[in-house]
């Protein structure tokens, strides 16, 4: 399967500085966040992939198309909501993701029919005869969506998607990107400094700091081995429970009052220990997996790169 | 992603071919122009002046008009079409075509990029030759429906009423009504375009396209008169232009260079206009980017 996105040392220079320093990383997963502190290069990553800067040295691919060489081919393939204000104030909202869309190459009725259908799945329905400029920020954002996805994108890159909406709008959206990718076979590019937005649309996340790699880490990798993590509070648990554990392959650390740490492997089930402990008499009186959050993978990948606080 | 399902689907049908997308903008640029009423106003008194050429061209090959209007006989011989009629008709015709670019030109990019909206057109298969293309066009279009087409049409008029061979004779006046028109049309275009990269402000805009064609002719001819020489002359645009013109119509210096007292060479000339071309296309070229890079 070709990798959605693959890095190969690449470098990126602006302005005689350079911005991004030889990054070098494959991520497979469909839907991947793009994470790190304001001046990370995130966006200069966004808008070398897009074909925008052209790479100093090395090179990046998405789907297998160069960014630089096969830049037409690759941008055919994409959807780009940018971070910042992009439209055409005076159109109405329909229109412009119209105009959008036939510029991707869609014959005009269809370009007409699918922007009705991507205002009305944004949930701009009621207002997409408004001028875009007399849209709220929100509507902006949700705008720039139906655009975005109008033409029926195989890549969908969102920069900040969820910028400056309220805690509802930014729910709905979170909740449209994740329907957008469980609905077909689109790769996602999410750019977000708001790490509870890539936790719940990304299975991958590449960390940047200072324009390195900080981390690549798998989310769904992360969250299967955060299930296999228990950390057990029992009553009457004594030495023969834990052996019993052991024996159907469970590793066990036993502290004081009852608290045992498991760690299961991935061919049993969280089933066989009640079995094992109901056969031993014992009371499991609280059951926790163990949970990393984002948060922690975030903070533990500043901080091995030199950052303790680890601020966004 | 139908309307009443209310959930993503990706999209499977037909594409329009690459090539023909920068016509994408053209199209739905010359509608929003075609909205406006001032425009279609200024669009139609652009027309007028071929009307009267018509009606000229009418009376010149109609004598039994000229019976009516009791013509004495050299008024008979004012009422000829030839090359000259032709200079002044283009001539018109590109002022004309200059107070249309004026109008219409400071708002093609401008409105692109006072809310960012170019990175929306590259991020698509959509090159920045394209987008110019696509922007080019509609003043191409606009700006040849009042020269060489009207010019064309004119011509054809007069052959047809004309007779006795007269197409023939002057068969090679399609030239110069053509390729004089398309450089005049050109050097309008991308300099109208490049101020539009340049500035937001649709009467700032307008202004300074005003300001680059006028201001820099009143500077050569203050050289001119300073330096005793007439090389300032190729600061005017328009005069330029009229160069070409009377050159491309067999009728070198005689008819309208009353301006210096020297001779501009006709290569000069041309080379004045590319120059301009060329400077706008440099600035487009350095306007339209998806992202700007901040030196430093």
């Amino acid at each position: 399967m070709t990798p959605t996105i693959e890095l190969d040392t690449l470098e990126v220079q602006l302005g005689g500085r350079t911005i991004l320093h030889g990054l070098t990383g494959v991520l497979k997963s469909r839907a991947i966040g793009l994470l790190g502190p304001n001046g990370a290069g995130k966006s200069t990553l966004i808008n070398t992939l897009l074909g925008f800067h052209v790479p100093s040295k090395g090179s990046a691919r998405v789907l297998g198309f160069d960014s630089h060489t096969g830049g037409k081919a690759l941008r055919s393939l994409v959807g780009y909501m940018p971070e910042n204000d992009a439209f055409i104030s005076k159109m109405s909202g329909v229109r412009f993701v119209r105009y959008m869309a036939e510029i991707s190459g869609l014959p005009p009725e269809q370009a007409m029919e699918r922007a009705h259908e991507a205002f009305v799945y944004v949930g701009l329905g009621e207002a997409r005869y408004r001028p875009v400029g007399t849209y709220s920020l929100g509507m902006k954002q949700l705008a720039k969506l139906a655009q975005a996805i109008a033409h029926g994108p195989k890549v969908l890159i969102l920069d900040e998607p969820t910028n400056g909406m309220d805690p509802p709008a930014r729910k709905r959206l979170i909740e449209l990107i994740r329907e957008i990718r469980e609905a077909s076979d689109i790769c996602l590019l999410l750019s977000s400094h708001l790490l509870r937005d890539v936790e719940e649309t990304c299975d991958e996340v590449l960390i940047l700091r200072n324009g390195k790699i900080a981390s690549i880490c798998n989310l769904v990798e992360e969250r299967r081995a955060n299930r296999k993590f228990l950390e057990l509070e029992t009553v009457g648990a004594e030495a023969a429970f834990t052996t019993a554990l052991e024996s159907i392959g469970c590793e066990c650390a036993v502290f004081t009052s009852g608290r045992i740490k498991v760690v299961m492997p991935d061919s049993v089930e969280i089933r066989e220990v009640f079995k094992v402990a109901a056969d031993r008499g014992v009371q499991i009186r609280r059951m926790n997996h163990r949970r990393d959050s984002l948060e922690d993978i975030f903070l533990n990948a500043m901080e091995q790169t030199g950052v303790a606080d680890g601020r966004l | 992603m139908a309307v009443y399902k209310r959930r993503y689907n990706s999209y499977a049908g037909s594409l329009t071919p690459q090539w023909s997308r920068f016509f994408v903008l053209t199209r739905f640029a010359l509608a929003d122009l075609f909205k406006s009423r001032f425009f279609v106003l200024l669009l139609i008194l652009c027309m007028i002046p071929l009307l009267f050429a018509a009606g000229y061209i009418f009376v010149a090959n109609n004598k039994t008009l000229q019976l009516l209007m009791q013509a004495r006989p050299e008024v008979g011989s004012f009422f000829k079409v030839e090359n000259d009629f032709f200079i002044v008709v283009m001539i018109v015709q590109a002022e004309a075509a200059f107070l249309l670019n004026c109008w219409v030109g400071p708002v093609l990019i401008s409105g692109d990029l006072t809310n960012g909206a170019l990175p929306l057109f590259l991020s698509r298969p959509f090159s920045r030759p394209d987008y110019v293309l696509g922007k080019l066009a509609v003043l191409g279009l606009l700006l040849s429906a009042v020269t060489w087409v009207p010019g064309l049409l004119l011509f054809g008029l007069q052959s047809s009423l004309a007779h006795n061979g007269w197409i023939w004779s002057h068969l090679w006046m399609i030239v110069p009504i053509v390729f004089c028109s398309l450089i005049w049309i050109l050097a309008l275009s991308l300099l109208s375009l490049a101020v539009s990269a340049w500035v937001k402000l649709r009467i700032v805009a307008t202004g300074v396209t005003f300001i680059i064609f006028f201001v820099p002719a009143g500077l050569g001819e203050m050289f001119n008169h300073i330096m005793g020489t007439y090389w300032g002359a190729l600061l005017n645009f328009s005069y330029m232009f009229r160069i070409i013109l009377e050159r491309g119509f067999r009728d070198p210096y005689r008819l309208l260079n009353r301006m210096s007292d020297g001779e501009i060479p006709v290569a000069a000339a041309w080379c004045s206009l590319i120059f301009v071309c060329l400077l706008a296309l440099v600035i487009l070229n350095v306007r339209l980017r998806a992202r700007e890079t901040v030196r430093g």
